[in-house]
């Protein structure tokens, strides 16, 4: 499934407005923001159509699955966008697990539970918000809004950072890549490779003493995030950079030609959520595909040197905004 | 206390459902099941099952949120342990309340923050202590949510 949709749900007291792109959406935040009257009024209006008094607006059909029987339910269903309330356990289970990473529906999952099991997307974690109040002449209004907002790096916008230790997610190629490029800094950059986006937390949770930059692949790293913005809340000089993936960091720098703009800015209108669990792998298979056979072949488990080479190091390091690698003044 | 357990637990009990099968009408007499009504979801209770939410207009009991329902059952059944994931984090400061009026056992699955609270005094089931320190609940909690 691919694509991007736009729902409006309305009924006589509230409407609400949701955009969702990828095959995971979670919903999270305080109670009594209105994420159970959504899905309730979804719920009513696929049982009752219109004569439920909603009006719903999507593309494709919505769909709400619930309590013990939801494999029953959700077996028969393809693309569609599929709610689930919270309250349902079994989404952190591997069974619902194989069915998202069978790709033949989006899902928007309201839970405060971190989902290990699924690769989320740190920028589709949304919280609902509303404005107006009952017996205004308009239905209270409630849009989404970006939980983790303040902790998702805005390196255009933000100070620059100059990190004593780089922490990426695994050892391959990213790690080969700002690794190549600590070794070029004379010792005053360390990198370090977390082994997985699991063991991100409980590498830095002791890291008092230096500044440390995590580089993760923001396209899957939505389950970590509610404890690792808690050690930043916290006062660790921990600093997060949440590109799409290694992968997307080097297609964004143009060193690859032949990738059009569109299939970088609207990936959701590619990376097909049957043959792609998260974006991150699309991105992969974008760079892999389209340096097959030259110079630039691409492997994620080990960095090909023609991307350690100086030209191209600093090229990918330019799309970078916001983080000082000492990188130019040293090579 | 407040009695928490994190990560999954077996005989924890979804509080909304409960509710909504097991509510009694008196409990919207209670001044504090009322106080947890107009904290959490910002509604006043009118009388009868009548409630008026300044989002939804009149409403039943069965239309609070999932955080205020759950909430009134860890209030009024505190011999059943049910799983606060439902309840949001607007919800930490009036749970920290029930703790201090009783002994109540819950479930979390999520770091829930108890920053509004002036003296925090919780019990961690999982690691069998008194934790009164934030710093120190929050530590605890990320080792198991």
């Amino acid at each position: 499934m691919t694509g991007s949709y736009h729902i409006v749900v309305v009924n006589a007291t509230s409407k609400y407005e949701l955009d969702i792109k990828r095959n995971i959406t979670i919903l999270k935040g305080d109670s009594a923001t209105g994420k159970t009257v959504l899905v309730d009024m979804i719920r009513d209006y696929v049982s009752n159509g219109p004569d439920s008094g909603i009006m719903l607006s999507c593309d494709i059909p919505c769909r709400v699955i619930d309590g013990n029987t939801w494999e029953e339910q959700l077996s028969p269903i393809n693309n569609s966008i599929v709610f689930i309330d919270e309250g349902n356990r079994f989404v952190s289970s591997e069974e619902f697990a194989h069915y998202v990473r069978e790709g033949k529906n989006y899902y928007v999952i309201v839970t405060r539970e971190k989902l290990s099991n699924l690769p989320y997307s740190v920028t589709e974690i949304y919280g609902i918000r509303g404005s107006g109040k009952y017996n205004d002449m308009v239905p209270v209004y409630h849009e989404t809004y970006h939980i983790y907002e303040e902790y998702i790096r805005n390196l255009q916008a933000g100070e620059c950072i100059t990190p004593d230790v780089i922490l990426t997610e695994d050892s391959n190629a990213g790690y080969d890549f700002f690794n190549t490029i600590a070794h070029n800094n004379s010792g005053n950059i360390e990198c370090r490779a977390a082994g997985g986006k699991s063991n991100i937390y409980g590498s830095v949770i002791h890291a008092h003493d230096h500044s440390v930059l995590i580089i993760a692949d923001g396209a899957a790293f939505g389950a970590e995030m509610e404890r690792i913005c808690e050690l930043i809340h916290s006062g660790a000089d921990l600093h997060l950079f949440l590109p799409e993936s290694f992968e997307w960091l080097i297609l964004n720098s143009g060193v690859i030609k032949d990738i059009s703009k569109d299939e970088m800015e609207h990936a959701e209108n590619y990376a097909d959520s049957e043959k792609f669990f998260s974006w991150e792998r699309y991105f992969t298979h974008l760079l892999t595909q389209n340096t097959i056979g030259t110079p630039m072949a691409y492997s994620k488990t080990r960095l090909n040197d023609y991307y350690r080479s100086s030209n191209i190091t600093k090229r990918i390091l330019a799309t970078v905004q916001g983080i000082d690698f000492h990188y130019e003044s040293r090579v | 206390m407040l009695h928490i357990c994190f990560g999954e637990m077996e005989n924890a009990n979804y509080g909304p459902d409960w509710f909504k099968v097991n509510y009694d009408p008196k409990w919207l007499k209670d001044p504090f099941v009322q106080k947890i009504i107009k904290d959490v979801d910002k509604s006043e209770y009118v009388d009868g099952l009548i409630i008026n939410s300044p989002v939804l207009g009149p409403i039943p009991p069965e239309r609070l949120s999932g955080g205020a329902q759950t909430l009134i059952m860890i209030y009024e059944k505190p011999e059943l342990i049910f799983d606060a994931t439902s309840c949001g984090e607007n919800c930490a400061k009036i749970l920290h309340e029930i703790g201090m009026q009783k002994d109540v056992t819950i479930n979390l699955n999520y770091l829930m923050k108890f920053d509004d609270v002036e003296s925090l005094k919780v019990y961690i089931k999982n690691e069998e202590r008194v934790i009164t320190d934030m710093e120190d609940y929050i530590m605890t909690a990320v080792k198991y949510v």
